[in-house]
């Protein structure tokens, strides 16, 4: 049996590093599913704007991320835990269930300007050479309609050294301003679904 | 039969799959060698006088990308139209090169899919798409370069780090190679060669930390021949304080030499791939080949040495695999200005002005090398093509700004020759760029390099044809475009050379001066490398339009053969 998600929330907060991975022997692919619902949404559309959609996210993408939250090379309060509990037949089964499904819809959160600051930003840091059209590839992710506040944050700790399991994105996102950033995350909610 | 051989070649041009033969699809005989059901290694060979069919990514084993024909020429070149345009599904970066094959055209597209068409027509005959695996890594966009023809099959290198053999005739799969493991950041973009019933093929992977090579497998079988690592174990060298051309690096060789005792020879992630097709040599049995950058790309504190054989002319025994000869351009390279476009053999003027064989590259420093085909040594460089400013720079924690930028100079675009003429030509890129370094450990497989080089947003960036006479190393003419240049270019017999922008144009200019003669808009990035090709005694350019996502230009979706208006 899982905790429930509350209770694990509140019982990883106070947890000062990473637990040891352990195998999670009762696996429950539904449970495992149900907990991950809990915040990246029932739907699809996560409950907070914070949160990065993983319906139909990369397969390869997905379970490297949590590969690395288990690792401690990614850390966040709540995933690092949680993460840590899967082996790596787990994580794969978990990234290939959410791989699967359908990616949600969100509006489009575009303002005026967003166009020229974005396509300033993707010159300079070059990142077509790596996200193509946005769409995801392997271990490349999705950020075509991914949640802007998510997209903000990601870049934010990447410019801030927050976040160090794609070090190269360090050093490019330090050429970004706030603005760009800004306008980088909305106007990748323009970009067609594919 | 009466009709045997020749009915089935017909029957693959265009009309079997449908049922619907008739007289207008049938593809009539075009090749000057060899029959029409195979690609003979006597047609291999003698490509570079073959005006029919286009049978190697660069033209020939030479790899002049000069087309003996001459029927569109600098004075009819105004009348080239449209003949056809071909509608692949993928609708992303392309830098395929056609192959054309007594009338049957095969192209790629990103993400490997390939398509057999009609030369005359442009309609398809069969579709193939590869079934990748979940796991890919590569550097810089989905790309594939095309095929490689022999016998009745194609080869074709996936970004799965596959070697997969296809059925002309049909596209069907014959037989997949695992070359290398994806996860550790091995890919294939380039097209193979094939030789001899030898699939030759390197690997991309520099920017994650993998160790290059070149491979030999059996065309039949898919069986490895040979292997040879562009990293050897000992990858030191003589600690060279200055490059080829003889500027000094500014390295620290002391520090370099405590960080060696250290941490021992870094050659198991040093990099080192090979982009781009080798120049094959029959007459001796050898093969010349470029090797790319070493890993991490900025971050020279972790791979202490010279890095052998990274930014470097490389020759090998064609049977072997065996080490023959290297020149290094970079010694311990930290701004990625490595070593990709294609080399060239051809005749070359040395020191003394007398013809040896020579080996011509064009380097992202922006100089074309001209070497000795004997030894690898170098006889000269070229002016440079693109504005230079403050060689060698050392990347900084804050960002140091140097030219050319990180993308070159010449990237991996194959440069064309007229060897009447004696130019080579080639399509330069010029995009200031600043280098920041920043040490990471090896992450395993991910992206790595070791800091970003990074476009600087309001200086101007721009493009260049370029004309090189190579017996001088003087600049024959230049001719200035909107966009920085990536693709590639075809010189003709015709006068005439052909190079597509990132903003769409499709271009042909007079090979001996650069007039421009002729422009069409093809509504995408024509960043690949253009073909050409005579059915029927009439003679086609042929030219992928798909954009680039390395640079982000236009994506498209097109395959467009041209000729002349009646």
């Amino acid at each position: 049996m899982r905790l429930p998600f509350a209770t694990l929330a509140i019982s990883l907060a106070v947890l000062a590093s990473p637990p040891a991975a352990v195998a999670m022997e009762d696996f429950v692919l539904e449970d495992e599913v149900a907990l991950c619902s809990s915040c990246h949404g029932e739907d699809g559309i996560p409950i907070e704007p914070e949160y990065p959609i993983i319906w139909g996210q990369e397969y390869f993408y997905i379970y490297t991320q949590l590969r690395d939250y288990a690792a401690g090379r990614r850390e966040h309060d709540l995933m690092t835990g949680i993460a840590a509990e899967y082996t790596r037949d787990q994580a794969k089964e978990l990234a290939a269930y959410f791989a699967e499904k359908p990616w949600p819809a969100i509006p489009a959160q575009i303002e005026d300007g967003d166009y020229q600051l974005a396509e300033k930003g993707i010159t300079g840091g070059q990142c077509s050479a790596c996200h193509g059209k946005w769409q995801g590839d392997s271990r490349i992710p999705r950020i075509a309609g991914q949640q802007p506040a998510y997209l903000v944050q990601t870049m934010h700790d990447f410019k801030n050294d927050v976040r160090m399991n794609a070090p190269d994105l360090n050093s490019t996102m330090k050429q970004l301003d706030d603005p760009t950033i800004d306008a980088l995350a909305r106007y990748f909610t323009t970009i067609a679904v594919q | 039969m009466i009709r045997g051989m020749t009915t089935a070649a017909f029957c693959v041009a265009a009309s079997c799959l449908t049922g619907a033969a008739s007289a207008q699809e049938e593809t009539s005989s075009s090749t000057l060698y060899g029959d029409l059901q195979s690609v003979t290694q006597n047609m291999l060979t003698r490509a570079a006088g073959d005006g029919n069919n286009f049978l190697h990514t660069n033209g020939n084993y030479a790899q002049t990308r000069y087309y003996p024909a001459s029927q569109i020429n600098t004075g009819n070149v105004k009348n080239l139209r449209p003949a056809w345009i071909f509608q692949t599904e993928i609708v992303d970066t392309m830098e395929t090169s056609p192959i054309v094959v007594n009338g049957i055209m095969y192209v790629t597209t990103a993400f490997n899919h390939v398509y057999a068409l009609d030369a005359r027509t442009g309609k398809q005959i069969w579709h193939h798409k590869h079934a990748m695996g979940p796991v890919t890594t590569y550097c810089c966009g989905p790309n594939n370069r095309g095929v490689a023809v022999s016998g009745d099959k194609l080869f074709m290198g996936t970004l799965d780090a596959k070697l997969v053999a296809l059925d002309a005739k049909t596209g069907k799969q014959l037989w997949e190679t695992q070359i290398a493991e994806a996860e550790l950041g091995y890919s294939e973009t380039m097209a193979p060669s094939v030789v001899d019933n030898m699939v030759l093929i390197g690997t991309n992977g520099g920017e994650y930390g993998i160790r290059g090579f070149v491979k030999a497998f059996d065309t039949e079988t898919g069986e490895l021949i040979w292997t040879f690592h562009t990293i050897p174990e000992d990858s030191v060298g003589v600690w060279a304080t200055h490059d080829a051309t003889g500027r000094d690096m500014h390295r620290d060789i002391d520090a370099e030499k405590a960080a060696l005792a250290k941490m021992g020879d870094p050659y198991e992630t040093l990099g080192g791939g090979v982009w781009q097709n080798p120049a094959v040599d029959l007459e001796t049995r050898r093969i010349y080949f470029v090797v790319g950058n070493p890993s991490p790309d900025l971050d020279g504190s972790l791979r202490p040495g010279d890095n052998l054989y990274t930014d470097s002319l490389v020759a090998v025994d064609l049977d072997t695999g065996e080490y023959i000869c290297h020149l290094q351009y970079i010694a311990h390279d930290v701004w990625d200005l490595d070593a990709v476009s294609p080399p060239i053999i051809t005749t070359v003027a040395d020191a003394e002005g007398n013809d040896v064989k020579g080996i011509l590259h064009a380097g992202k420093t922006g100089h074309v090398y001209v070497h000795d085909a004997e030894d690898c040594s170098l006889i000269r460089f070229s002016e440079a093509m693109v504005p230079q400013e403050d060689m060698w720079t050392l990347p900084t924690a804050e960002g140091a700004r140097m030219l050319p930028g990180a993308n070159g100079g010449v990237e991996w675009s194959p440069m064309a020759i007229d060897p009447n003429l004696r130019l080579s030509y080639a399509i330069n890129l010029h995009q200031p760029m600043t280098y920041t370094v920043r040490s990471t450990p090896y992450p395993e497989g991910k992206l790595w390099l070791g800091g970003s080089f990074d476009v600087i947003p309001d200086e101007e960036q721009w493009g260049n044809v370029t004309a090189v006479d190579y017996d001088t190393g003087g600049i024959a003419w230049q001719v200035r475009t909107a966009e920085p240049m990536i693709g590639g270019i075809l010189a003709t017999a015709g006068g005439l050379v052909f190079t597509g922008e990132g903003n769409g144009l499709f271009k042909a200019y007079d090979s001996s001066n650069g007039g421009e003669l002729w422009r069409f808009q093809a509504g995408a990035g024509v960043n690949a490398p253009p073909s050409s090709y005579t059915v029927e005694g009439q003679q086609y350019i042929v030219v992928a339009a798909g954009g680039n996502a390395q640079l982000n230009f236009k994506r498209g979706n097109n395959i467009i053969a041209f000729t002349l208006a009646d």
